[in-house]
């Protein structure tokens, strides 16, 4: 799941800065999972924002709509008609919702309302955290699933640097070194032999760095 | 070996390594990297250079590594995988190795999040282990990390890396060293050290996975600096071990820093016994100090010779380096070229010995011919000898013949056919016969022969031939006279007479000689003598003994004093005599004999009668003169007299006549009694002194100028230039006594020098002895209206007037004290004694009486350690004085600089208009004091210690500060006469040759001596009179009078002097010299 998180009211009280009548545009997709941009968080940022520009003695319009998703065109696509009158729409999906509006609608001023922070998965209620970097280059089988290019702190490859003492990162005696607990996963599956490996550099170009990514998958193209 | 470095090569040669850590500057401070590295040079086989550990930015470690490399200390570049992706750090990686770097740490790098820049990003595109594959790739395959080809030089590099035996997991930790080995490490260093323990154990595991065969293991150590520095290692340094022991250790310590150092070299002694472990790596960190201590300390202080240590790019210790290598080469090459240089010389030495042999011989072969030679001269006599015989042999047939031709007396036929005139230069001498003539022609040719084989000069054999002739004819003339007189012998009175008459002079001579005597009875004996001394003394005249050419002729003459030749000869030989001895000894001719009453004697027969007068009135002008200097009027007199009888056009006899009836000496003026033309007036009220005129014998002794006692010899007579302070000799103790000293003080004129120097220099042109300057020494000027006075201005060296102009005179200036001197002695006080007390006073009586054109008024009341009088006192009796007296002033302050600078800044508040200068200004005060003079437009004095240098340097600073060249004088320092007078002179000499031929504009301006303090402050003017040392007051004047004569020659300009008669010495002089 694509982890978000809400920017300050702060920052979107000045982005809303100069319009009159905006559209908060919630999404019912992963930010409404982890409680960033669902119908509840849409009403609640409306009246923040209500409040927020009341109190500087300004006052605008503001529609709530949550979609369904903001990923696929269908329910993108209506937006070029129904928030054509308003001076912006604040998505409050992640930033793919962002984009995609922005792509498909041209003339609607698109802002983004939250900040897309990981692929995280839901810890307990109210805590998420960052599994997987997208990095386009997957080598969970070598390390008992745990992946050590989003969960190391310097991405190492090839076992626990020499900060890792009692199972902490150097960088955070909150985080948990991950190549410890690699270590301690393939050595309760018997295969701790396998750490003697030495995983070859990377290829970071699926990773982003080789530009933005495109999958296709032929069969399923129209 | 994989690099050649030095560390590995004391890894594999399987000695204890040690290594040390430099960590770079948060700066661009080269010298804070070499500092270190200095620290560390020979105590470590190599340093690693951390890349901006704790991910703080800092020097990077290439540069850093290079900078150590350059100090000659091998570094290990630590290379982290933080701040570059691969290409970034394969690029450095190349550019290290091309820049001498060997040794490679690499490592994953401390994460971002602990440094100065936590924002960053980091970039981690690989860790340490995928950057020693990397690495080692590019070394041992030469192709980069995506595989490409290294074409050209491949890094070549000793690969290092980190483990820690302390962090977790525990178990891993041997198998990620035996990963990283495998990835290509050839070295490790481990974490800090300080659980031996935990370290053994880990070195167990090691060992057990064989992993310390494949590398060498450097332990980690580091001395902790202090208890909190453990603590914060234990509590916030990730992956350390910091033992409760060690921290015991610590706080238990007194000196914690000993402790530390103590602790650090116990853990190295623990680790070394551990098996595998290959070195050690000791990280001071920021205490770089305390590794050759520990290294020590440890044992291990005997590094080896490092290796391969050689930096690319060159140092200037390097540069050093390689410039002492080349000298040693050069050293033992000339070495070598020496023992081959000395190889020769040896040979040489040894072909000089057989030379010498060779010579030897050679000399002894000579010698042999000398010795033949003279065997041969010896022959030569022996010919000559013959030929002498064969004379004697040839007279003996003259004899004979005589003998004959006594026999043909009765048979006058033979007279009237003899031939006339022989060549024989004897006057009417008798004629000669066929035969006569023939012997006297071999006599000749006999002669001839006997003069080459003696090898006699033309002047001897003429002697000698006309000798034998003389006797030959004599021989002839005894049988001869028959033939003239036909009568009897010749007649006695005629020898009679002559006999008589020089029986007085040689009387005892006559008596002497029985032969003499008995020539008397012989007239034809006596004849022939005396044709023999003539002979004699012509011979003796021409071979320049005189006296006894005299003896000869005075003699000859004695025999027959008619003889014309012997009189002629004598006269010539005494004039000959006497010419040379006037020549030589001038005076001590023993001029009576010669003194007779005819002027001029008899011209000899073969000398020009002209010529003959000439030197006659030349030699009695010359008399003349002499007796002229020795005072000898009346011989001199009537020595011109004779020359005039001569000559009556001879200007210089005439002169002299002149000279010698006035009394005078010859090129010796007369010094006037009259004082300088100035005072002529005065002098007449006061009288001069009527001394007597001094001896003659004291004049002349003294070659001095004498004083007329006439006064009226007022016409401007040329006198020499140097006596003048001679000269006064007589006049100062005279004018000792009591009373009024001023009608003493009086000095001569000096005279010109009579021949200017184009007359003296004859023939020799003048771009022979004139040399003109490029320079001009600038004129500075004191004091204003009528009275002003300039000094300098000077385009030659002083007085050399016949260089270029020197249009100012020097000038004195009577130095006036500003309160009663205390130690002027007697002698000096003497001629202020009413008005010591009385600045204005004094200053009016210098101008007035003294005839001053310049006062310096010396502020000596103001010294702080005498004293001490403020400025306002010291100003106001300045201010008096410059009412008193409207001569130029010049202030001298105390020499205190700073005390002068408010002395002399106060009176420029009181004087108002008048142009005084200022002095002494030094380095210390000539901004103040300089700028304060240049408000007013005072000129200034410049004092500097005497130093060419230092006199330069203060007058560019016055320039500097806007002071014009020509508002100076230059004080260098005055020495008097015996107290460092010529160091004085040469420094000056120096200066102002500078000035005038090297154009040094900085050093032209004129001189200031203020030297009456220094001579008047030496003891020989403070000691009373004595037998020895002579009159105090005339030996101060002379001491004062000379100094200001010698820095009148050395340039000085400006005099600052005290006794009125040194002060009228000195500007006679001047006046003479002008």
């Amino acid at each position: 799941m694509i982890i978000a998180e809400r920017k300050t009211l702060k920052e979107l009280l000045e982005m809303v800065q100069g319009c009159n009548r905006i559209m908060i545009l919630g999404c019912r997709g992963c930010v409404a999972v982890c409680s960033a941009g669902g119908d509840k968080e849409v009403s609640i940022l409306a009246s923040a924002l209500r409040l927020g520009l009341s109190r500087q003695g300004k006052e605008i319009e503001i529609q709530e709509r949550t979609l369904v998703r903001q990923c696929d065109p269908e329910y993108i696509d209506p937006l070029n008609e129904e928030a054509s009158d308003f001076d912006a729409v604040l998505s409050m999906a992640c930033g793919v919702g962002v984009n995609f509006i922005a792509d498909r609608c041209e003339d609607i001023n698109v802002l983004p309302a939250l900040n897309t922070t990981f692929y995280g998965a839901n810890l307990s209620s109210g805590e998420w955290k960052e599994m997987c970097a997208g990095c386009g280059a997957c080598v969970l089988h070598l390390t008992g699933g745990l992946c050590p290019v989003a969960r190391c702190a310097k991405s190492l490859s090839n076992g626990p640097c020499g900060g890792s003492q009692g199972g902490r990162c150097e960088i955070n005696p909150d985080v948990p070194c991950i190549w410890q607990q690699i270590y301690d996963k393939l050595s309760r599956l018997n295969r701790s032999d396998e750490m003697k490996n030495i995983m070859p550099i990377r290829d970071w170009t699926q990773a982003g760095h080789g530009g933005p990514r495109r999958r296709i998958r032929e069969d399923l193209l129209p | 070996m994989k690099a050649g470095s030095n560390l590995e090569n004391v890894l594999r040669s399987g000695a204890f390594a040690v290594t040390g850590e430099l960590g770079p500057p948060k700066s661009g401070d080269l010298e804070l990297v070499r500092k270190k590295a200095k620290i560390l040079k020979g105590h470590v086989d190599a340093v690693n250079i951390t890349d901006c550990q704790t991910a703080i930015v800092r020097m990077s470690s290439l540069t850093a590594g290079l900078i150590a490399l350059a100090e000659g200390l091998e570094p290990v570049m630590q290379m982290t995988c933080r701040d570059r992706n691969r290409i970034g750090m394969q690029a450095d990686i190349l550019g290290a190795s091309a820049l001498g770097i060997k040794n490679l740490l690499c490592l994953t790098g401390d994460h971002q999040k602990f440094g100065n820049h936590p924002q960053a990003k980091g970039v981690f595109d690989m860790d340490s282990i995928q950057l020693l594959q990397m690495v080692k790739k590019m070394r041992d395959d030469k192709r980069f990390q995506c595989g490409e080809e290294i074409k050209g030089s491949e890094p070549n590099l000793f690969l290092g890396c980190a483990a820690n035996p302390f962090a977790d997991p525990f178990e891993f930790r041997p198998v990620r060293l035996a990963k990283k080995v495998e990835a290509g490490a050839d070295f490790v260093q481990t974490q800090i050290i300080y659980n031996v323990d935990k370290f053994a154990r880990f070195m167990e595991m090691v060992r057990d996975l064989g992993v310390h065969e494949k590398c060498f293991i450097l332990a980690g150590v580091t001395p902790p600096k202090s208890l909190g520095m453990a603590r914060y290692m234990k509590k916030f340094v990730p992956g350390l071990d910091v033992t409760d022991e060690v921290l015991a250790r610590l706080s238990d310590s007194s000196d914690q820093r000993e402790e530390g150092i103590n602790i650090c070299v116990d853990i190295i002694r623990q680790v070394q016994d551990i098996p595998g472990v290959a070195g050690v790596h000791i990280m001071a960190i920021e205490w770089e100090e305390a590794v050759p201590e520990i290294v020590k300390r440890a044992g291990l202080d005997q590094r080896p010779e490092p290796k391969g240590v050689e930096p690319v790019l060159a140092s200037l210790d390097s540069i050093e380096k390689a410039v002492e290598d080349a000298r040693k080469e050069v050293r033992i090459e000339f070495e070598e070229e020496l023992e081959r240089a000395k190889t020769e010389a040896q040979a040489s030495r040894e072909l000089v010995i057989k030379e010498k042999e060779k010579v030897a011989s050679e000399m002894s072969d000579l010698k042999k011919q000398i010795e033949e030679a003279r065997t041969m001269a010896s022959q030569k006599e022996a010919e000559v000898q013959r030929l002498t015989e064969e004379i004697e042999r040839t007279r003996k047939e003259l004899e004979k013949r005589q003998a004959i031709s006594t026999s043909d007396l009765e048979a006058p036929v033979n007279a009237p056919v003899a031939p006339p005139a022989p060549p024989v230069p004897q006057g009417p001498g008798p004629a000669l016969t066929d035969r006569e003539q023939r012997v006297l022609e071999s006599l000749n040719l006999g002669l001839q022969a006997l003069k080459e084989v003696l090898g006699l000069d033309d002047s001897q054999f003429e002697a000698l031939k006309r000798f034998l002739e003389a006797e030959f004819m004599l021989q002839l003339a005894q049988v001869a006279p028959p033939v003239p007189g036909r009568g009897a012998p010749p007649p006695p009175p005629k020898v009679e007479v002559p006999a008589q008459e020089v029986s007085t002079p040689v009387e005892e001579v006559v008596r002497a000689t029985p032969e003499e005597q008995e020539i008397e009875q012989r007239p034809a004996v006596r004849d022939k003598e005396v044709v023999n001394l003539v002979a004699k003394g012509n011979l003796a005249l021409h071979s320049g003994d005189y006296n006894g050419a005299i003896d000869a002729f005075e003699k000859a003459l004695s025999i027959d004093a008619g003889d014309e030749k012997a009189k002629n000869g004598l006269a010539e030989a005494k004039a000959a005599l006497e010419k040379e001895l006037s020549g030589v000894k001038g005076p001590s001719v023993k001029a009576e004999p010669v003194e007779t009453s005819q002027t001029l004697p008899p011209c000899p027969e073969d000398v020009d009668e002209q010529w003959w007068k000439e030197k006659w009135v030349i030699r009695y002008t010359a008399r003349g003169n002499v007796a002229l200097m020795k005072g000898d009027y009346d011989t001199a007199i009537a020595e011109f007299k004779k020359a005039l009888s001569i000559d009556p056009q001879n200007e210089k006899a005439k002169d002299g006549l002149n000279r010698a009836e006035n009394r005078q000496g010859i090129y010796i003026p007369s010094i006037e009694a009259g004082p300088r033309p100035v005072e002529k007036a005065k002098e007449e009220k006061a009288p001069v002194t009527e001394e007597p005129g001094p001896e003659p014998q004291e004049k002349e002794k003294e070659k001095v100028s004498t004083p007329e006692p006439e006064p009226e010899a007022s016409k401007a007579k040329e006198e020499p230039e140097k006596p003048a302070p001679k000269a006064e000799k007589p006049r100062i103790e005279i004018s000792a006594p009591a009373e009024e000293g001023v009608s003493d003080l009086s000095v001569p004129v000096l005279s010109k020098e009579e021949p200017s120097l184009p007359e003296r220099a004859g023939d020799i042109p003048e771009e022979v002895y004139l040399e003109a300057c490029s320079g001009v020494i600038q004129s500075v000027t004191l004091g204003d209206g009528d009275k002003a006075i300039s000094v300098g201005g000077e385009t030659a060296l002083p007085f050399y007037n016949f260089e270029g102009q020197m249009p100012n005179p020097p000038r004195v200036a009577f130095e006036v004290l500003d309160t009663e001197p205390e130690e002027w002695p007697e002698v000096l006080t003497k001629y202020f004694s009413d008005c010591l007390n009385d600045p204005p006073a004094w200053a009016k009586k210098c101008v007035d009486e003294y005839n001053a054109k310049c006062i310096c008024l010396s502020l000596i009341s103001t010294d702080p350690n005498g004293a001490d009088a403020s400025p306002a006192e010291a100003a106001e009796v300045a201010q008096k004085v410059v009412e008193a007296v409207d001569v130029p002033i010049i202030f001298w302050g105390c020499g205190n600089a700073e005390k002068d600078t408010e002395t002399l800044r106060e009176i420029t508040g009181r004087i108002g208009e008048r142009k005084v200068c200022l002095g002494p200004l030094t380095d210390a005060n000539y901004r103040t004091l300089g700028a304060t003079a240049m408000a007013f437009q005072y000129p200034v004095v410049a004092s500097t210690p005497i130093d060419v240098n230092l006199a330069k340097q203060l007058n560019i600073l016055l320039e500097n500060l806007g002071v014009h060249l020509d508002q100076i004088l230059m004080d260098p320092s005055i020495g008097a006469v015996g107290y460092g007078l010529e160091y004085t002179y040469s420094v000056m000499e120096r200066i102002r040759l500078a000035a005038l031929t090297q154009q040094d504009d900085k050093l032209s301006c004129p001189f200031i001596c203020n030297l009456g303090r220094e001579v008047w402050k030496a003891k020989e003017t403070r000691l009373p009179s004595d037998g020895m040392l002579g009159d105090q007051e005339r030996r101060g004047v002379l001491m004062e009078a000379i100094t200001a004569s010698t820095l009148l020659l050395a340039g000085g300009e400006l005099m600052v002097m005290r006794h009125p008669k040194s002060v009228a010495l000195t500007e006679a002089l001047v006046e003479g010299l002008l």
